[in-house]
């Protein structure tokens, strides 16, 4: 009996299938598994009859906010992180470990703490937006210059810890005094207590960046096959790198601007799931996301359940799971390129 | 001859001056406070040439009941090197704030009273009289107390008309904090007729809650710690988060400002009659 490799053995409309009803099964967990037990179908009932219960309100207001958050936020990541690594052809791509996210987080930390958000709203997304698209252009830079994935990772400590210290900073200079003490959320990311606000706020941006990214799956494909036979297959590549840098920059910075920078959600899901793609970067584009808010919905699940109080961050619990990972990621690295 | 007449002469009114200040208690003249709640006290006791520095926070209105006499005074932000050189004859500490300040002054034998945290009435008023007496001011003390008590007997009276209806409340701080039974806040609570739910939360009654355990709690009244031209701040955001505004249109939320409760001193009265007032069903 031979074995087919693995991506013929599921087809990728089953792969996708499984990995939406995965990712909606762990939505509504995320909604039904709270701190305090309450009746979910009660509250339901009372939420479509109009009823202004505590529990409908708990429900409309909190929760599922919450989990949709958690739902967009893991895509966006998930997503960003497969259409990096396929652009920069390097598996350590990912917006947290490249700096995209930490910059993120400043730029909607300069916004909020300043008071600009608290006029206009939309400050906040866009802040964070312009923090992500700074680090993407910088990115763009180095990758212009043949990074290697040394370099990559190099770059992406300086931009993290030049985007943290200045964060740090300007908490700090802040006026309110608990806001010091908030840097926590801003670097390991939390969903606690979001709002229908922030959800209507960061859908309309994020959707965009979804559409940008994935428009560029065949042009992802055929830079596998290098930049210059790309190019004569007709691509424009530095229309792609545009498309690349406006989607991370729209999905991610608007992602961190409401929920802090979540790491690794966008390392793990496009390296379990490449082999299952084919290794086909546009193909794996839709999958990464929906396995990245499969992530990022689980991990949220078990800060809620995890007898921690306060509770654990977000960003915790996806570092328990992808700091190891990335570890024996670069072992196999540096076993393949000595 | 002639000289040593004079050389007494010289001395009798410096010893005519000690024997006068001998009858009154002699006042400490140079006084340092490092913790918020000492600053409002001294502030309210010993007019303000006498008080060598109070910390930088007494003068924020926002957090400070007294902002306008600290700005008279000037400030420290609980550092030993500022304080040492202010060669005070006084310092007053708070027992849980600037311990590594607290401990080298302690070692240069500087005079020392350190303030706990009150958590009953009685221990407010016997704080203040603690104090007033350490810096030689027993009648202004009795003055504070007896108004700040005056207040609070005047709300027993009106608890006394609602014949025992004390609805649910439950205190709503920056980053969900609420605030459990032994605490000087659960004291104000109940002298203001209402019923501390905290201690029958889903989570307990101490430290962040999420929003979620605090709304299912299902109190009659919401207390929520207001700051409202705070600058901006996640913790701060938890109080305008749009559930709690949605809760507001179901139960009576009442906005209090933390600058009243925060520490211990005669302003707590006034948010026990601020309470007292929203114990009473929606205007």
């Amino acid at each position: 009996m031979s074995r087919l490799p693995l991506d013929e053995r599921i087809p990728y409309a089953a792969l996708v299938a499984g990995l939406a009803v995965l990712t909606l099964a762990l939505g509504l967990a995320s909604v039904a598994i709270g701190y305090v037990p309450f009746d979910l179908g009660a509250a339901f009932g009372d939420l479509l009859g109009g009823r202004a219960t505590l529990p409908a309100l708990v429900l409309a207001e909190l929760r599922i906010p919450r989990a949709a958050l958690g739902l967009l936020v893991g895509f966006s990541l998930g997503l960003t992180g497969a259409a990096m690594q396929g652009w920069l052809r390097n598996p350590l791509a990912e917006p947290g470990l490249v700096g995209v996210s930490s910059a993120a987080a400043l730029g909607a930390v300069v916004v909020f703490y300043s008071g600009l958000s608290a006029t206009v709203a939309l400050a906040l997304p866009l802040g964070g937006m312009a923090g992500a698209a700074a680090a993407a252009l910088l990115l763009n830079v180095m990758a212009a210059r043949g990074a290697g994935t040394t370099t990559l990772v190099i770059g992406g400590i300086a931009i993290n810890s030049l985007a943290g210290s200045l964060t740090a900073l300007a908490l700090n200079l802040a006026p309110n005094p608990y806001a010091a003490l908030e840097i926590v959320f801003w670097l390991m990311g939390s969903l606690a207590d979001r709002s229908t606000d922030q959800l209507w706020l960061v859908l309309p941006p994020m959707l965009a960046g979804w559409a940008l990214t994935l428009s560029g799956a065949r042009a992802l494909d055929a830079l596998t096959l290098g930049e210059d036979t790309a190019r004569s297959l007709g691509f424009n590549l530095a229309a792609l790198r545009v498309r690349l840098i406006a989607g991370a920059a729209l999905a991610v910075g608007s992602a961190v601007s409401v929920t802090g920078a979540v790491g690794f959600v966008g390392l793990v899901g496009p390296h379990l799931l490449r082999p299952l793609v084919g290794a086909r970067p546009g193909r794996l584009l839709p999958v990464s996301g929906l396995a990245g808010a499969s992530l990022t919905l689980a991990a949220d699940i078990a800060v809620r359940l995890l007898p921690t109080r306060p509770e654990l961050k977000l960003g915790v619990v996806t570092a328990l799971i992808g700091a190891p990972f990335l570890i024996a990621l670069i072992w196999r690295l540096r076993r393949e390129e000595p | 001859m002639r000289r040593w007449l004079l050389r007494i002469l010289a001395v009798l009114p410096l010893a005519g001056g000690a024997a006068l200040a001998g009858d009154a208690p002699a006042k400490t003249q140079r006084i340092a406070s490092l913790n918020l709640c000492a600053d409002e006290l001294l502030l309210r006791l010993v007019e303000p040439q006498r008080i060598a520095s109070v910390t930088w926070l007494a003068r924020d209105p926002r957090g400070s009941n007294v902002a306008a006499l600290a700005a008279a005074v000037p400030v420290n932000r609980g550092l030993a090197e500022e304080i040492v050189p202010q060669r005070p004859d006084l310092v007053v500490a708070g027992k849980y704030t600037t311990r590594t300040t607290v401990g080298l002054l302690k070692r240069l034998d500087i005079p020392l009273l350190e303030l706990d945290v009150p958590q009953t009435v009685e221990a407010v008023a016997e704080q203040i009289r603690q104090l007033a007496h350490a810096v030689g001011e027993p009648e202004r003390g009795e003055a504070l107390i007896a108004g700040m008590t005056a207040r609070l007997d005047a709300l027993d009276a009106l608890d006394a008309l609602a014949q025992g209806q004390r609805p649910t409340a439950v205190v709503l701080r920056p980053n969900g904090f609420v605030a459990g039974s032994g605490s000087l806040v659960d004291t104000i609570l109940t002298r203001a007729g209402l019923d501390n739910l905290a201690d029958r939360l889903p989570l307990g009654s101490q430290g962040a809650l999420p929003l979620e355990a605090i709304i299912l709690g299902g109190a009659e009244r919401l207390i929520v710690d207001a700051a409202p031209d705070a600058p901006p701040s996640l913790a701060h955001a938890v109080l305008h988060h749009p559930a709690v505004a949605a809760l507001a249109t179901r139960v009576r939320v009442v906005s209090l400002p933390s600058r009243l409760w925060t520490c211990a001193g005669p302003q707590i009265a006034e948010a026990a009659e601020l309470l007292a007032v929203g114990r009473e069903a929606a205007p």
